[in-house]
């Protein structure tokens, strides 16, 4: 039995001067000279995150207060060859505003209606902060944030606040000192809150609240089978302990007394020295995003703090499953 | 070379177009994050509807409920089936269904008048005084990192005394609105100093940015003329740079930014453009 049609590729009678049937490669051959795309491509790519990153925010955090006024920080990279920078304040009323460009100037700004002129001349990253009214309006017990983001953000609700509704998909959800901070994407966001005294718990509870009975039950069990786990690796914990300890004693003869550090560094500032005291008390590393929660600062704040630490040679940054993990040197003395 | 050729173009496709891929990995860290607000939200409402309507609450609210709590099941299930698109629509719905119920009760329950924070009587002392307090730190810090010895050391100490007695004030109900207005004054006055005390390393800074910026100009400028670029223009531009350089001798760098704006589009009529490496 002959075949009546025969597929494109196993016809030979369509040779290379084909009209209607052109393999992609040929394509490549006869209209577009191979390199000079790849060279375009090259060029694109490289030119596209310049092109996106001036004059837009590499962070964004956003604060309620429980009286619904906003404190934003942010940082951006500018071109350096402006004269001035205009920046979009998402309302009028500002108050406590400071912009800080490179090598921490304060900069001039004109506040006009919702925007800053900035005076960045030769600034390539400024971080601006500053109070805002007109984000956030009460109706009855009802509170709503509405913000339209050029980036993603992270915004920190008040305590004792209930979300109740909102417009878009969070990113991700943290509890920083009883308080929610999510992260949002870029666009319009509404988010509703109520104050309540009666807190709902933040842990993930089931929304089926079945037989109590049968999870006392199970839990008994559980805890019978723990209780002998306990029992078991307790004996053999005993010697690990000492292992344990003889380790961060090591940690600690080799990363330096806290003392000496600030000895060694007789400049830091008093909040960097605290930073310093907590990751020396946390074994000597921390994830960035632990001393944000554990301080309270923003993240450009932050970031800046570690940085500045890192410069002075006191700690060195890793990454750690896409986080940065800060760690304190261990041989601080080299650099004296 | 044309497979490596083309496997070069894909990465680089796959390069550009991947950035905007993240930003859809929505709840990435954690998708149960979706339902524990879901959740949190189903609970709240259920306590303001018993505080308002106990038994009887209206049809409307009652349906408008029942969507979003059947939502909320819907998501948990989504969940556990690991159907990420479900579950954010599940969370949109739900999310969706209680803003609508909190706005019906909150337009029903009182003689409600929708207030900005943006009216100043309606902010709250302290959060205010919380406000300050950061502020005054932040100026602080930034003083701190131009002076080795505290410049406005005493200005700081006032600014935290004042702030101490405003809280001890709000504490007991006292009227602190003179202390209020004295710290804002105090604050505005630390500002100044410290821009006005930073003002010559500032001016500075913009000098030696100048400088490495104006010699390259010269440079670009030369070449033009050799490309028979426009004249006038050239002459033009050639002024602009002379008379910046001498308002930057004078240290008039206000002005000298107004004539760089000049030069600027000048240099663009050109067709010069600068970079300073």
């Amino acid at each position: 039995m002959t075949s009546l049609i025969e597929p494109i590729q196993s016809n030979n009678s369509l040779g290379d001067d084909g009209i209607l049937f052109v393999r992609n490669d040929s394509i490549f051959d006869t209209m577009v000279k191979t390199p000079l795309l790849v060279a375009s491509m090259i060029i694109v790519a490289a030119l596209l995150p310049i092109q996106s990153s001036f004059s837009s925010p590499r962070d964004l955090d956003l604060i309620i207060y429980p009286d619904g006024t906003t404190h934003i920080s942010t940082e951006i990279d500018i071109d350096p060859f402006l004269n001035d920078y205009e920046l979009n304040l998402f309302g009028s009323t500002i108050d406590n505003l400071v912009v800080i460009g490179d090598n921490e100037f304060l900069l001039d700004v004109d506040i006009i209606d919702n925007s800053a002129l900035i005076q960045t001349f030769g600034s390539s990253v400024i971080t601006i902060e500053y109070d805002i009214h007109d984000l956030v309006s009460k109706q009855g017990k009802l509170w709503t944030f509405s913000l339209d983001s050029p980036s993603n953000f992270t915004l920190l609700l008040p305590q004792n606040s209930a979300i109740v509704g909102m417009t878009n998909l969070p990113i991700n959800m943290e509890i920083i000192n009883d308080q929610n901070q999510l992260t949002l994407s870029s666009g319009k966001t509404e988010i509703d809150y109520f104050f309540s005294t009666n807190i709902i718990s933040n842990s993930i509870e089931n929304t089926n609240q079945e037989d109590y009975s049968v999870s006392a039950m199970i839990g008994g069990i559980t805890v019978i089978v723990l209780v002998s786990i306990v029992i078991i690796v307790r004996n053999k914990q005993k010697n690990v302990k000492s292992i344990q300890k003889d380790t961060t004693i090591g940690y600690k003869n080799n990363v330096l007394d806290i003392e000496t550090i600030f000895k060694l560094k007789p400049d830091l500032r008093e909040d960097d020295k605290e930073l310093v005291k907590f990751i020396f008390d946390n074994n000597g590393e921390v994830l960035e995003s632990e001393l944000r929660k554990k301080f309270l600062q923003p993240r450009t704040t932050m970031w800046r703090a570690v940085k500045r630490l890192e410069r002075e040679g006191v700690i060195e940054i890793e990454k750690k499953d896409l986080q940065n993990l800060v760690k304190l040197r261990k041989n601080m003395e080299d650099l004296t | 070379m044309k497979k490596l050729a083309l496997f070069v173009i894909i990465v680089l496709i796959f390069g550009t177009v991947s950035p905007s891929l993240v930003n859809h990995a929505y709840g990435q860290n954690d998708p149960s994050i979706l339902l524990r607000i879901a959740v949190q939200a189903d609970k709240q409402i259920v306590n303001q509807l018993n505080k308002i309507y106990g038994d009887q609450i209206p049809n409307n609210i009652q349906i408008l409920y029942d969507k979003g709590h059947t939502a909320v099941k819907s998501l948990d299930e989504s969940l556990s089936n690991n159907d990420v698109d479900k579950a954010k629509q599940d969370f949109l719905l739900t999310m969706n269904s209680f803003m609508q119920i909190s706005r019906i009760i909150s337009q029903s329950s009182e003689k409600v008048v929708v207030v900005t924070v943006s009216e100043k009587s309606n902010r709250n002392l302290s959060n205010q005084l919380d406000r300050l307090e950061k502020y005054v730190k932040t100026l602080e810090s930034i003083s701190k990192r131009h002076y080795e010895i505290d410049q406005n050391k005493d200005e700081f100490t006032k600014a935290y005394s004042l702030i101490k007695e405003i809280r001890k004030q709000i504490t007991v109900s006292e009227n602190s609105s003179q202390n209020i207005i004295e710290l804002k004054s105090l604050v505005n006055s630390i500002k100044n100093e410290i821009r006005n005390s930073i003002s010559e390393k500032q001016s500075n800074a913009i000098k030696d940015f100048f400088e490495k910026f104006l010699v390259q100009i010269d440079q670009k400028l030369i070449e033009a003329k050799d490309l028979g670029r426009d004249k006038n223009e050239i002459t033009k531009a050639d002024e602009l740079i002379l008379e910046i350089r001498e308002l930057l001798s004078k240290n008039q760098i206000n002005s000298a930014k107004i004539v760089y704006s000049e030069l600027k589009i000048v240099l663009k009529n050109i067709g010069i453009s600068v970079k300073i490496t």
